[in-house]
């Protein structure tokens, strides 16, 4: 959104990707780029292949054809080694949170911090706790990932994946699952994250609200044709889209000209 | 202490020694009552300079308790991260505990915004923390007692579940119960086969070492055989099915229970005892005699094989003397009857386990454990207690 977005260079690319599982093609044709600094918003209907494309971009599926750069680096070329290194500039949401049940929410979010900087312990546990008073669980840090609601669970594993100031956010439906005020919140601190530290933001979400809130620019991805079928600005595609599918998704379903 | 302290037109001066080789550093610009801090340098998560800092603050914290009046300042040239973001939320912290006032105002707008979205919401809830009290006793004895009431009520609604079956009620389906046959049978023959056949082998060549000082090696048939069929073919399949279908039976059902399979079957008014837990005991019940017989006839036969390959007597005569040895039926049996009750004591215990499990991946993990251990230790307890009764009533 700021200026300083547009003439940054890209961090995130996608050349021409396919993707299948065994015989079944889920999607082909993909190319789009992420900017330093933008948040990406991979929109489509339930079904279309949003979450089998983010696990390709974070390093969990091959694709069976193309690129994806980071840093101008091939992440499916590179050796083993240097794949973990393209992987430490990363951090994911999963969908039900994924936080590892033995250990409470300090430790959760520590972890990462413990295997990956020299932090004295202290410094390890008061950046855990501000990391998840950032995303509204101040005074769970003690608690399980047991004894917390699916939403706080989602909020915690948010709170982990920022743990090392990560240059690339992927987030899986973040704000399903979560209420009004809390949603809101999380789509405040992405804005804030994305313009005080520049952290590049690829979102995968239907919320339409927050998808206005947050999206730079957004990618559209169709399951009829299993190819990327528009990229832009939401507002822009909401109006402007040559695409039916397209404006009637981002009009909430309602009938468009 | 890294700090030195000088005049300057009535100010006073606190700041960090210059020279030091770390990267960030805080400046104390005393005013009055009123300190200016000012952070400078590079503030990252790679490298460890923020400790320094924080020592700084603490001291000056402790050594000026006067100050009431705090305002954070940033360098105009400096890079930070988290680390910096989370110095300042501690400072805020420190400060807010003993009631000074503190100004964030004067920082860049995106880590003002930072700090206000890291503004507690509620206080701290501690955890209970674990003490030795007379209390802590009292939850103990409290544990046990709701435990083995827990698991006499699952056991009562076990039997009323069997009794709907046996009126032709019951929600159970037969397709599950011949899948689970198959499961806890069928598929143990190998490895029955391979425990039974090296247990009757390993008797008979112990048990010949030990007959050949009385020269009466013959007799290590009526050993093999009244050891196998009385006691050790029912022990080692039971521990066998602990391990494999017990501990199955708990991650199934603790698995389920994980991912709200079971609260969804109550929902539908279906009993997640009648559909899940009766066709697997009944199965085990079922399956747990047979294969026993089976072991038994396996372990004779490895006794076999040491009688006429190792000591050179005939199968015939080998056999002749086995069916000397057993002078009745009940030999058999008792065997069975144990049998079966190692069964339920696996089946209950594996499926209680795994009902009675966490919401987490690491109980189910305990509780997995737990089937095996609980039913073995019951196993072994219950075998003694068969003995016991067995010699008291004249029965062997």
């Amino acid at each position: 959104m700021s200026i300083d977005n547009q003439i940054s260079e890209p961090i995130l690319e996608v050349e021409n990707l396919k993707l299948v599982y065994g015989d079944y093609l889920v999607l082909e044709n993909i190319s789009f780029t992420a900017k330093k600094g933008e948040c990406l918003v991979v929109m489509g209907a339930s079904g279309c292949g949003k979450s089998t494309l983010l696990k390709s971009m974070i390093g969990l599926l091959p694709p069976a054809y193309g690129k994806i750069l980071v840093d101008s680096e091939d992440l499916w070329s590179v050796e083993t080694e240097h794949q973990s290194l393209i992987l430490k500039k990363y951090g994911v949401l999963f969908q039900g949170g994924a936080l590892w049940g033995s250990m409470n929410l300090v430790e959760n979010v520590s972890l990462p911090l413990q295997a990956y900087t020299n932090l004295p312990e202290p410094e390890i546990e008061d950046l855990a706790r501000y990391k998840l008073n950032l995303v509204g669980l101040s005074g769970y840090g003690d608690f399980y990932p047991a004894q917390l609601s699916g939403g706080m669970k989602k909020r915690a594993g948010l709170a982990r994946a920022m743990s090392l100031d990560p240059d690339i956010l992927f987030l899986d439906e973040p704000s399903a699952g979560l209420d009004p005020i809390n949603s809101h919140r999380l789509d405040n601190l992405i804005n804030e994250l994305k313009d005080s530290l520049g952290m590049t933001f690829v979102v995968v979400t239907h919320e339409l609200s927050s998808i206005f809130d947050i999206a730079d620019n957004s990618i559209f991805l169709d399951g009829q044709t299993k190819t990327l079928l528009d990229f832009g600005p939401p507002c822009n595609l909401r109006e402007h889209s040559e695409h039916k599918r397209v404006r009637s998704f981002l009009h909430r379903g309602n009938p468009v000209k | 202490m890294n700090l030195e302290k000088k005049n300057d037109n009535g100010n006073v001066w606190l700041q960090a020694r210059q020279g030091d080789s770390r990267d960030s550093y805080v400046q104390f610009i005393l005013e009055g009552d009123c300190v200016i801090c000012i952070l400078q340098g590079e503030w990252s998560i790679d490298n460890n300079s923020g400790s320094c800092v924080r020592e700084e603050w603490n001291d000056f914290l402790s050594e000026n308790p006067a100050i009431n009046h705090f305002m954070f300042k940033l360098h105009s040239e400096m890079n930070w991260d988290s680390t910096l973001v989370s110095f300042l939320h501690k400072c805020r912290k420190d400060l807010q505990g003993i009631n000074k006032t503190l100004k964030f105002d004067e920082l860049p707008k995106g880590l003002f915004q930072l700090l206000e979205l890291s503004k507690p919401t509620i206080i701290e809830q501690k955890q209970n923390e674990f003490s030795l009290s007379l209390e802590l006793i009292d939850e103990t004895i409290n544990y046990f007692r709701k435990a083995v009431i827990s698991f006499f009520e699952f056991f009562g609604e076990w039997v009323l579940s069997v009794c709907r079956l046996l009126m032709g009620r019951s929600q159970a389906r037969f397709s599950d119960f011949a899948n689970s046959c198959r499961a806890c049978g069928a598929s143990a023959l190998p490895i029955v086969t391979l425990i039974s056949f090296l247990t009757g082998l390993t008797m008979a060549f112990v048990g010949s070492v030990q007959l050949e000082k009385f020269n009466a090696k013959i007799y290590v048939a009526d050993l093999v055989c009244l050891a196998m069929v009385r006691e050790m073919g029912a022990l080692m399949v039971a521990i066998i099915m602990a391990g494999r279908t017990g501990a199955s039976f708990a991650a199934e059902i603790g698995s389920m229970k994980l991912n709200e399979e079971i609260d969804s079957l109550r929902t539908f008014g279906i009993s997640p005892m009648e559909f899940l837990i009766l066709p697997r005991t009944l199965s085990l019940l079922l399956m747990i005699p047979l294969l026993t017989i089976y072991a038994d006839v396996v372990g004779i036969l490895g006794g076999l094989v040491v009688g006429t390959v190792v000591m050179d007597f005939s199968i015939i005569h080998y056999f002749e003397q086995t069916q000397v040895a057993l002078i009745g039926m009940w030999e058999v049996y008792s065997g069975l009857l144990k049998s079966v009750v190692f069964g339920l004591i696996i089946g209950l215990v594996g499926c209680y386990k795994g009902l009675n499990s966490g919401n987490d991946s690491s109980s189910l993990g305990r509780a997995v454990t737990a089937a095996v251990v609980v039913a073995v230790t019951w196993i072994v307890i219950s075998d003694a207690l068969f003995e016991i009764t067995f010699s008291y009533l004249d029965l062997r």
